[in-house]
């Protein structure tokens, strides 16, 4: 091969993958309005509000996060930087976070300094999860996940105390950048995609009865009451076994439909088909009947709550306006699709 | 094609890197792999006699000790391999809260275990407090029903868990030193039975349990010492 075709070929590629990267820098610099990380804020404010405060009231906050001579189990861990900072891990330095973590959740939800607030949140339950390690679960690092990428993001420019300060309205069409919103929507598709594929135990597979769901909810560690009735509705529980393990793994095909959706102007037969039907409003009925059933049947702690807020990202804020506006009765059903 | 300006660049390297941690922290993660005695567990003993079976009808001939013992191994590398590709990605997440390994339900524990606290009078018998969700026997029950707590108690029920279950025998002696001033000893015990298999459910059968991981504690120490 000569010489300057090689530097052609060389040439072409350079091209695309600047092309590639231009796009990238394209997409993140998208903006929009506030409304739906807005909505997130909210949702997430609310959930480790309600997380701070149930531990509080529940009477857990001496057994699991203090010291033994202060009547705890363990000796509390003294790995954290905030903890350290706070004088060391004791029921004191619990009780401090416990409630800078409940200010800033407050500050969240209401919309007033919510990036600080959201960091403040952050670094405080970091520090509280670190204290007790095995007394948590994988929500508590969807909560971290989440309260991170508010802290990047303008969530109180709509429907927030602030905006109420700054305008005497509660609501603003100021915009805001849409990646953070972007990043949500990539989280939530690799945590059910990460989990679908993890689930390694026959009983989710058709060889072994579909019969996870039923094994898992009778578990006396996390079921509510006896559940012993499902037995009689296996039918059901196989259907939904089955659903809920393909649903998972298969979840990254919402991402490629808001994909698909974002880029109306291509055109391919795959698209066409993707496109044909609303998978994204599919797949979230799907789970919002997964996890209110989870909630219903099982105390995993805040596991449903925050997985459902994170929902909340896979929706453009023109998409609350209009659905807004249709409860308000002043656009007709169907009319509004564009 | 627009000309962006520099910031946004440097923003467009640091989410793909935010991207790609998110990403590599989803990897799977075998932590059970770091507890041999865990893979003795009659669910997981069950899992893996299923797999191999399975794995046998196909043509590839294993036994459920040699699959056991390769998926050991394997895990153990895996294991090895994630920890180094992870390294970087590790101060992120450590700081900012950003870990992402979900392993939600992957099998169903289908021996599970429960909690059974009972504590002895003075040359009398032994006498059951607690039970886990038996409101006949709720000593401490408000909190062992809490999310918190259930977390705890799954973990301390499995015998992988030794040393967090010890701190929390003495734990509870502590509490019952004070809770019952005439008691001189405590046991905890967790029963464990296999789940009954809906067609069992219906015929009303159950399978018969034994009692596990017992100790028993005096509590004259933690009156002294409390």
């Amino acid at each position: 091969m000569s010489e300057s075709v090689q530097e052609v070929k060389g040439g072409t590629r350079w091209m695309r993958v600047r092309s590639a990267w231009q796009a990238w820098v394209e997409i993140l610099s998208t903006r929009e309005t506030g409304t739906a990380m807005a909505w997130t804020r909210i949702g997430v404010g609310l959930v480790t509000l309600h997380t701070m405060t149930s531990i509080y009231t529940s009477g857990v906050i001496v057994p699991l996060w203090a010291n033994k001579d202060e009547g705890g189990i363990i000796n509390l861990s003294d790995k954290n930087w905030l903890v350290q900072l706070l004088g060391g891990p004791s029921l004191e330095t619990s009780e401090q976070l416990l409630l800078m973590c409940t200010v800033a959740c407050a500050l969240l939800v209401i919309g007033l300094g919510s990036r600080i607030a959201a960091l403040v949140a952050l670094q405080t339950s970091i520090a509280l999860f670190s204290l007790h390690p095995g007394s948590g679960g994988g929500h508590d690092r969807l909560i971290t996940n989440m309260l991170w990428l508010l802290v990047l993001v303008r969530s109180d420019v709509t429907l927030s105390l602030w905006c109420y300060v700054r305008s005497r309205r509660w609501t603003s069409s100021e915009l805001i950048y849409a990646w953070v919103r972007y990043a949500l929507a990539f989280q939530v598709t690799v945590m059910y995609w990460a989990t679908g594929v993890q689930k390694m135990g026959m009983e989710w597979m058709p060889w072994g009865g579909y019969d996870a769901i039923y094994f898992a909810v009778l578990h006396p560690a996390f079921a509510r009451f006896d559940h012993s009735w499902i037995a009689e509705v296996m039918p059901l529980v196989r259907v939904a076994t089955a659903v809920t393990w393909i649903w998972e793994v298969t979840f990254p095909i919402v991402l490629l439909w808001l994909w698909f959706r974002r880029t109306p102007d291509r055109d391919g037969r795959l698209r066409r088909w993707v496109r044909r039907w609303n998978l994204r409003l599919i797949y979230v009925v799907i789970g919002l009947g997964m996890h209110s059933t989870v909630w219903a049947l099982m105390d995993v702690g805040p596991f449903s709550p925050i997985t459902c807020t994170l929902y909340l990202s896979l929706f453009h804020p023109d998409e609350y306006a209009r659905l807004y506006q249709r409860l308000r009765g002043r656009i007709p059903r169907g009319t509004a699709e564009s | 094609m627009t000309t962006r300006p520099r910031w946004e660049h440097i923003r467009g390297v640091l989410i793909l890197l935010h991207i790609l941690a998110v990403l590599l922290m989803a990897l799977p993660a075998p932590e059970g792999a770091q507890r041999r005695e865990a893979w003795n567990d009659p669910t997981v003993t069950a899992e893996f006699e299923a797999w191999s079976e399975r794995l046998n009808h196909v043509g590839y001939e294993t036994t459920p000790d040699d699959l056991k013992t390769d998926l050991f191994t394997l895990a153990q590398d895996f294991t090895e391999v994630r920890k180094t590709v992870l390294s970087p990605a590790r101060p992120y997440a450590r700081y900012l809260g950003t870990q992402q390994s979900w392993r939600m339900f992957v099998a169903p524990h289908r021996f599970p275990t429960r909690l059974h606290v009972e504590l002895k009078q003075a040359e009398g018998e032994w006498e059951t407090v607690s039970i886990y969700q038996d409101p006949d026997y709720s000593w401490k029950a408000d909190l062992f029903e809490q999310d918190r707590f259930r977390s705890a108690l799954f973990r301390y029920g499995w015998k992988s868990y030794s040393g967090a279950r010890k701190l929390f025998n003495q734990w509870l002696a502590r509490e019952a030193a004070v809770d019952f001033p005439d008691a001189t000893h405590i046991r905890t015990r967790w029963y464990k039975v296999q789940t009954p298999t809906p067609e069992m459910v219906l015929a009303g059968e159950e399978f018969e349990g034994k009692f596990v991981l017992g100790q028993t504690l005096s509590l004259a120490p933690y009156r002294e010492s409390p």
